[in-house]
């Protein structure tokens, strides 16, 4: 009899464990939303690693708000150190030993595509990949939600603008040697095509190297009077610095990557002043074009709120105010929304749906929107194709040269 | 040709950074006799703490540079004492997984310390001025860099020929037994090789800091400096030095005239026929021991 008894309480609590109490999506509970995010806190890539840590106080800020429909959301990061394999291990390990009902942002291209095809394959909603990279929506991915808009997209407006408005006529490229700095290559020479130019010189960067000299003198030999750079803030600083002492000093441009002002002016003993950069936020330019934004002293109601409401309560004594931190926040608000707008009943279903109908909705980003999922139609995914230009200013202020301006998605070429 | 003159220039100036490094390490294997992996981690934590006295305790540029010297002896100093000689009976591999442990803990230190953010070390010389001879230009911090070197060159040369400690090195590197028997304190001389490499190195880091620091920035000129040390033959000093002027100018070279994508790499691609055709280095005296 006892034998009996306990077999059917076994059943009993076997069958309610299976079923769940009243909500069975992964990673949600009664109080708890479990979102999981990689990210480099050490290694080379360590100064994106600000990132998690501004979603982490973003989500910190929310559940001292009382959560989101009473559950508060529970941030598992970790440090991958821009390493793929540490990111594919750490994400199977979250999400097969915790857990997680959604990933969010994520750093680094290479990263991403480690662990792509894995969530795509459990469906599990990303969103908000931490790069601009075609790799997201190219073909889109029902449950992958970009949200950087594409560096094809910061190729195109910084190289229109410096031929329509800067009279530029010859135009080189420093691109780093991977997705980001290839696809900046390919959006530049897509719109010098539209113009019947050509490239004056495309001089590419290793990651690893660190001597910018033969870089700076390849540019100098090609005599050109504007050059994008697609490569990281410290290359950025290499190459502006050995072109200086080469007496070359063209009209540098840059995109969102190094579109930290106070950042890059520090790191290039104000050798940034006057370089143009592609923005995807954290200033205003709608009725502000021409004037001079400092994100220390925000124009953008909702960045002056979150400055004092999540950085000053929230942040790590030593974290810097900055684009990386804000984009942390940034990256993550479409998620947040649409969490909230799916109510109680949170499954991942509902949230790809609430996704979906998301029209130009607005955080410290450009207008974000995606549509219902068409495997032939990457702009479902892509989410925000707004960026404008801003010029660094000397104490490391934003002049914001255009408004809000929808760039075009360019296909991969088969 | 002024393409030609400018690239060699260039090699030269990136050289001396590699010259220093290579000749830290040198100083180091011809006492240890080991690959010194944190070779690059015992310049970058002087670097950030003159950093550190500069913006956190108001020192001036030159005091914090003094003193990130004279902490960088210490460190090599503490390494030798507190670490590598407690090896018991080491081999080659041991002693080399220990230097890059200890290039873990240090970059580690860094990091946790000082976080990852970018940053400019303040100089006395502009990083981005500049003489130019002709059409052929040379930055007056690497103007700097190439003159400090052959200085350092100078003074290493001269302190391995003239004078007692320098001697007692070469006498310890040669033999150690013969050395202890003669009444020199090997492990004293070791402990001091190490805080001279450290001290080299530093120099090297706070003339590279100026352009850029962060926590990685020694990783790549360490891995140069290790590619010359071995084109030169590893326990050569004057061999170290040609090799980093070697790698600086192939590197400059290659990259202006054949490719740009593989000028990081191809240092090692010059170390691998260096040692097909010389094993041993360029530069390196074969001592065959009798058995």
């Amino acid at each position: 009899m006892k034998t009996t008894l306990f077999a059917v309480l076994c059943s009993a609590l076997l069958v309610l464990g299976i079923a769940g109490p009243g909500n069975a999506e992964v990673g949600v509970t009664e109080t708890e939303i479990h979102i999981g995010q990689w990210s480099p806190q050490t290694g080379p890539a360590a100064p994106w690693g600000a990132v998690a840590r501004g979603t982490d106080a973003y989500f910190k800020w929310i559940n001292a708000n009382g959560g989101i429909h009473g559950r508060k959301l529970v941030h598992h990061y970790f440090d991958d150190a821009y390493n793929p394999a540490k990111t594919i291990a750490g994400v199977k390990q979250l999400q097969e030993q915790t857990g997680m009902f959604a990933w969010a942002s994520g750093v680094g291209t290479a990263c991403g595509l480690a662990v792509r095809d894995y969530l795509m394959e459990k469906k599990i909603p990303w969103v908000g990949p931490s790069a601009g990279s075609r790799h997201w929506v190219n073909p889109p991915y029902k449950y992958l939600f970009n949200v950087y808009p594409l560096y094809l997209g910061d190729a195109q407006l910084l190289t229109e603008y410096a031929i329509t408005e800067m009279g530029k006529k010859k135009i080189a490229v420093v691109y780093q040697e991977d997705d980001y700095g290839k696809q900046g290559l390919e959006g530049t020479e897509y719109i010098l095509k539209k113009h019947d130019m050509e490239l004056v010189e495309a001089v590419p960067v290793a990651i690893t190297d660190t001597d910018m000299r033969p870089h700076a003198m390849k540019l100098r030999q090609s005599d050109a009077d504007a050059v994008l750079l697609f490569v990281t803030p410290g290359h950025v600083a290499r190459v502006l610095g050995t072109a200086k002492a080469m007496k070359f000093e063209p009209q540098w441009m840059s995109t969102t990557t190094c579109g930290d002002c106070p950042l890059m002016i520090a790191i290039t003993k104000g050798l940034y002043e006057g370089v143009i950069t592609a923005s995807f936020g954290m200033a205003k330019p709608t009725g502000h074009v021409g004037s001079v934004q400092h994100i220390n002293d925000p124009v953008h109601e909702r960045l002056a709120k979150f400055k004092t409401e999540i950085y000053e309560q929230f942040a790590a004594k030593d974290e810097r105010w900055g684009y990386t931190f804000t984009a942390g926040i940034g990256f993550v608000e479409p998620l947040v929304e649409a969490i909230r707008r799916s109510g109680r009943d949170l499954t991942r279903e509902k949230l790809v749906e609430e996704l979906e109908n998301m029209k130009d909705f607005q955080g410290l980003m450009g207008r974000i929107s995606y549509a219902p999922f068409d495997p032939a139609d990457p702009l479902t995914r892509v989410g925000q194709q707004e960026i404008f230009l801003q010029e660094c200013t000397a104490n490391g202020g934003s002049r914001i040269l255009t408004e809000w301006q929808t760039t075009e998605f360019i296909p991969m070429s088969e | 040709m002024i393409d030609f003159l400018q690239m060699i220039i260039s090699g030269i100036a990136v050289g001396s950074s590699y010259a220093l490094m290579a000749l830290g390490m040198v100083l180091i294997y011809k006492a240890s006799e080991v690959p010194n992996f944190v070779q690059g981690e015992m310049a970058l934590l002087p670097v950030f703490m003159a950093y550190m006295l500069i913006y956190s305790y108001g020192q001036s540029v030159f005091a914090a540079f003094f003193g990130a010297l004279a902490f960088a002896m210490l460190l090599g100093c503490f390494i030798e004492f507190a670490v590598v000689r407690r090896a018991k009976n080491p081999n080659i591999l041991g002693l080399i997984i220990i230097t890059i442990g200890l290039e873990m803990v240090l970059l580690g230190f860094v990091s946790w310390k000082f976080g990852a953010d970018q940053r400019v070390m303040p100089f006395p010389i502009s990083s981005y001025s500049s003489i130019m001879i002709g059409d052929v230009y040379i930055s007056t911090l690497d103007l700097l860099t190439l003159v400090t070197a052959l200085v350092i060159m100078t003074c290493l040369f001269l302190f391995f020929r003239f004078s007692k400690l320098g001697v007692a090195m070469k006498a310890t590197q040669q033999n150690e037994t013969a050395a202890r028997l003669m009444g020199i304190r090997t492990h004293r001389v070791k402990m001091i090789s190490w805080g001279i490499s450290a001290t080299v190195g530093t120099v090297a880091g706070l003339l590279l800091a100026p352009v850029f620091m962060e926590p990685y920035m020694m990783w790549s000129p360490m891995l140069k400096g290790f590619a010359a040390a071995v084109i030169g033959g590893m326990t050569s000093l004057p061999g170290a030095v040609f090799g980093a002027y070697i790698v600086g100018i192939v590197e400059h070279l290659f990259g202006g005239y054949i490719s740009m994508e593989y000028k990081a790499v191809v240092a090692f691609a010059v170390i691998v026929i260096v040692l097909c055709v010389r094993p041993s280095g360029l530069f390196a005296r074969h001592y065959v021991k009798k058995v």
